[in-house]
């Protein structure tokens, strides 16, 4: 079977910084209303691929980025590129999640009220249906108004991933969002990023290969060679962790504690 | 639209750096180009003659050395004692935030009272008539608040293993204190005072009523009637008469030193200042 | 840090430590209280006249600081108008805009600017600004450059650093991750400075200008330098700009002044003197407090 293009995909990325190369040569091909998971050791650049992803690593300067990312076939570093309509097409969610000092409400609408694309009376509608997504809306539609902060931290993350979806993403960008919540949001999450695969697509930075399994469709797995992080390996996600080619990839599984893996098929995912 | 907000956002806020360093490069080139060849070895070392129109800064030179001086034999103890009380013994202590606070509310005290203080208890009520002693004890109470801050922000941000550490061998609460504690916490003391001495060398307010005069002294004898020539007030008498051409060049010679003497020291502070704001910026 | 026997023992550190606080301490007080003391005299004698009063002839033993009140509150207050958006907009310019090196060249730069002494800003003053005010204004036909204006100007150029390098703590005090979050939903910096980075960085910017309006207001060598000290320059209408380019006096161009010296032989006018000393005492701890009481704002938010 022929795989449809990929909606989002990297070729040939190298990030240095102050001479130092963080990550050499990646490619990544994210296809439609599909999860990518990337996974590997620590250091070696996962969330550096992600920022390149959304053109976000240009906050800071010293970062050179060599090769090409392209959203839907057209490159993303193209001259005369709206970068602020780029990262409302590619959203992204972080490992801790970040809510502003105000209420659930303009935290919700805070990308799309700068965005200015959605008149100001449907903003309601808009902060409801992404807070539905979510499954945060049955939870805070009664204190719509309160401070954000009062949230949970589980709940604070969905929020946040709530904001990033006001805005429309075809894609989002996860870095590991799940690291800072207790295990009942984790699930929570994990089951959001199913539900959300119908309609967008996700890329997804995890250092739990459980999570891996249950969630992602393709994998890539980025090891440190040279100094640099590199490609190790990449295909679909069972065959990256029950058939690893690559030495690199074999020793992260291993020193992952699983080397059971070959045999654990009962938990391959639908 | 969205991009031209932030085209006028970073034209606005360049144009105001701009500005301000343009500012400061104004001053101070106005200051080096007008006394720059008024200073040289022989106007440092001879003294005033013919009221500023001729001869050299040389004694006022030397009575702003004593003046800061003093004022950091003055200043040291009290900081240290404060600085110490606040960051060790008192330091999870309710009274140390009334402390701290009284310390930022006299760091705001304008200099002239603190020169008003000083007429009033030195030169008349101590008798003292204009007294070196009494211009270096009133510039080392004006830079007591900074520098008893300095040092309470150093000692705060030092890591507790040392002195658990220290504590673990069996070192005495003083032991720790002079041995761990005083010797790391020093050049946050050291800057402290730099930046102190910086300003108090180039304040007038303070010393004009209690220290110093424009003519006549050369080293103090004793400590009444013992008043010393400074540089600030130097320039401050000579600003205020029209001037004289030939005094002129001199008045921005002493200007350029001061300003000179000012820098340096703060200078001298700045790799210490950077260096801890990069450690308590990335622990 | 407090173990086992810390208590009650009274080492040589000790007596250092609580010795020399408790000595700060009795000076403050002492200093507060004979400011008080020898200022007695002139509250029996005017009342509160001595505030309100317009005009001051101490020959005559008639007290009245209004005048003078006016003019440091003028002038500061026009000096923080000048001085405030400048030093906010480099802060910006130095946090947000601008990275790494150059920030910190900048800040080099303001931090220098910071320690030039007064005296040198006065004779500047002197030099080209008094000129400059003379003749920008000449139309309103001024007596001379040493105005309100003129001491004003000086005083933005004075207080500009400390506006700078306090608003950049404050700005630098808001975490990056708020400012990675905004520009990843796709606002721009302009958008993510204004609805992210400034308001949460408001209390400590209103701290820092509000420090500066307390130096401005006890600054008295430039001011005296340039100011004109005009004694009982009450302006007829609050609201015109008229005063601003004719001489006045400050409290502390008053202090700093002649009078100062010779008040001491009369026990009122000295009175009166020391006065004005506790006046601009109050005046500059409210200010600071004010300050105080926005800088903790920040950090309980934080």
């Amino acid at each position: 079977m022929k795989t449809p293009d990929p909606l989002l995909e990297a070729r040939g990325l190298t990030v240095t910084v102050g001479g130092r190369t963080i990550l050499r040569d990646v490619d990544l091909k994210a296809v439609r209303h599909r999860v990518v998971g990337i996974i590997g050791q620590s250091g070696a650049g996962k969330s550096t691929l992600l920022k390149c992803l959304n053109r976000l690593i240009e906050l800071d300067p010293r970062y050179t980025l060599t090769g090409d990312v392209r959203l839907d076939g057209l490159s993303i570093y193209g001259a005369g590129v709206d970068v602020e309509a780029l990262r409302a097409r590619v959203g992204i969610l972080f490992q801790q999640p970040v809510v502003f000092p105000r209420s659930i409400f303009q935290n919700v609408l805070f990308g799309v009220r700068h965005h200015g694309k959605v008149p100001r009376r449907n903003w309601p509608e808009v902060a409801e249906r992404a807070l539905e997504e979510v499954t945060l809306w049955n939870e805070v539609k009664d204190r719509l108004h309160d401070s954000a902060l009062r949230l949970s931290v589980g709940q604070q993350q969905r929020l946040c991933l709530a904001r990033t979806l006001a805005v429309g993403p075809e894609v989002i960008l996860m870095d590991e969002p799940t690291s800072a919540l207790d295990p009942r949001s984790v699930a929570a999450i994990e089951e959001l990023i199913l539900r959300l695969k119908a309609t967008r697509t996700v890329v997804l930075v995890t250092h739990n290969l459980e999570q891996a399994r249950r969630v992602a469709d393709t994998l890539v797995c980025l090891c440190v060679r040279d100094g640099a992080g590199e490609i190790a390996e990449s295909g679909s996600c069972a065959d990256v962790l029950t058939h690893p080619r690559c030495s690199e990839t074999i020793h992260f599984l291993e020193s992952e504690g699983r080397s059971s893996l070959q045999t654990d098929s009962s938990l391959k995912k639908g | 639209m969205r991009r031209a907000k932030n085209v006028l956002f970073v034209a606005t806020t360049a144009g105001c750096a701009v500005l301000s360093c343009g500012v400061l490069l104004a001053i101070v080139g106005a200051v080096l180009s007008r006394g720059f060849h008024a200073v040289s070895w022989g106007f440092l070392t001879e003294q005033i003659r013919l009221v500023g129109a001729d001869g050299g800064i040389f004694y006022n030179l030397i009575g702003t050395l004593i003046l800061i001086t003093t004022a950091l034999v003055v200043c040291t103890p009290f900081a240290l004692g404060i600085g110490l009380l606040c960051g060790v013994y008192w330091r999870r202590s309710r009274w140390r935030r009334g402390l701290v606070f009284l310390l930022y509310l006299l760091n705001g005290v304008p200099s002239i009272l603190l020169g008003l203080l000083g007429l009033m208890v030195f030169v008349k009520y101590l008798g003292w008539g204009k007294s070196w002693l009494a211009g270096g004890i009133i510039l080392g109470a004006m830079i007591l608040p900074s520098v008893a801050i300095a040092l309470i922000e150093r000692i705060d941000g030092l890591p507790a293993k040392y002195a658990e550490a220290a504590a673990g061998l069996g070192l005495s609460p003083g032991q720790i204190i002079w041995s761990v504690i005083v010797p790391q916490s020093l050049n946050g003391l050291v800057t402290g005072l730099l930046l102190g001495l910086a300003r108090a060398a180039g304040e007038t307010a303070p010393i004009m009523f209690t220290a110093t005069i424009f003519a006549g002294a050369t080293l103090p004898h004793e400590i009444k009637e013992s008043p010393v020539l400074s540089l600030p007030y130097h320039i401050f008498v000579l600003a205020q008469d029209s001037f004289d051409p030939q005094v002129a060049g001199k008045l921005w010679g002493t200007a350029l030193v001061l300003l000179g003497m000012v820098f340096i020291l703060s200078l001298a502070a700045l790799p210490v200042r950077l260096r801890t704001r990069e450690e308590a910026q990335h622990p | 840090m407090k173990a086992a026997g810390w208590k009650r023992r009274l080492t040589p550190t000790r007596l250092l430590a609580y010795g020399f606080s408790a000595l700060t301490l009795a000076i403050v007080g002492s200093a507060l209280a004979m400011f008080l003391w020898q200022s007695f005299p002139v509250w029996r004698h005017e009342g509160l006249g001595y505030l309100t009063g317009k005009q001051w002839h101490y020959r005559g033993q008639q007290f009245g600081a209004l005048p003078m009140i006016y003019g440091s509150v003028v002038v500061s207050v026009l000096a923080l108008l000048l001085a405030a958006p400048i030093g906010i907009g480099t802060a910006v310019f130095a946090v947000e805009v601008v990275p790494g090196r150059l920030r910190i060249a900048l800040k080099i730069l303001v931090e220098l600017l910071s320690g030039i002494p007064s005296v040198v800003y006065g004779l500047l003053g002197i030099l080209f600004l008094r000129n400059w005010v003379y003749t920008a204004f000449e139309r309103f036909d001024p007596l001379s450059g040493d105005t309100l204006l003129t001491a004003s100007l000086l005083l933005a150029v004075m207080i500009l650093p400390t506006t700078m390098t306090l608003s950049e703590d404050a700005l630098r005090g808001v975490p990056n991750a708020q400012r990675i979050a905004a520009r990843g939903l796709g606002l721009t910096r302009a958008e993510t400075v204004f609805s992210v980075t400034l308001p949460q960085a408001a209390p400590g910017i209103v701290s820092a200008v509000l420090l500066g309006l307390g130096r401005a207001l006890g600054e008295t060598i430039a001011v005296f330098l340039v100011v004109g000290r005009q004694d009982n320059q009450w302006p007829s209408n609050l609201f015109s700009l008229r005063p601003l380019i004719e001489g006045g006096q400050t409290l502390t161009s008053k202090l700093g002044g002649s009078e100062t010296n010779i008040a001491f032989g009369d026990p009122l006018h000295w009175a009166a003197i020391v006065g004005l000393g506790l006046i601009l005492f109050a005046l500059t701890a409210a200010a600071t407090l004010a300050s105080l009481w926005f800088g903790a704002r920040r950090r309980d938010d934080a």
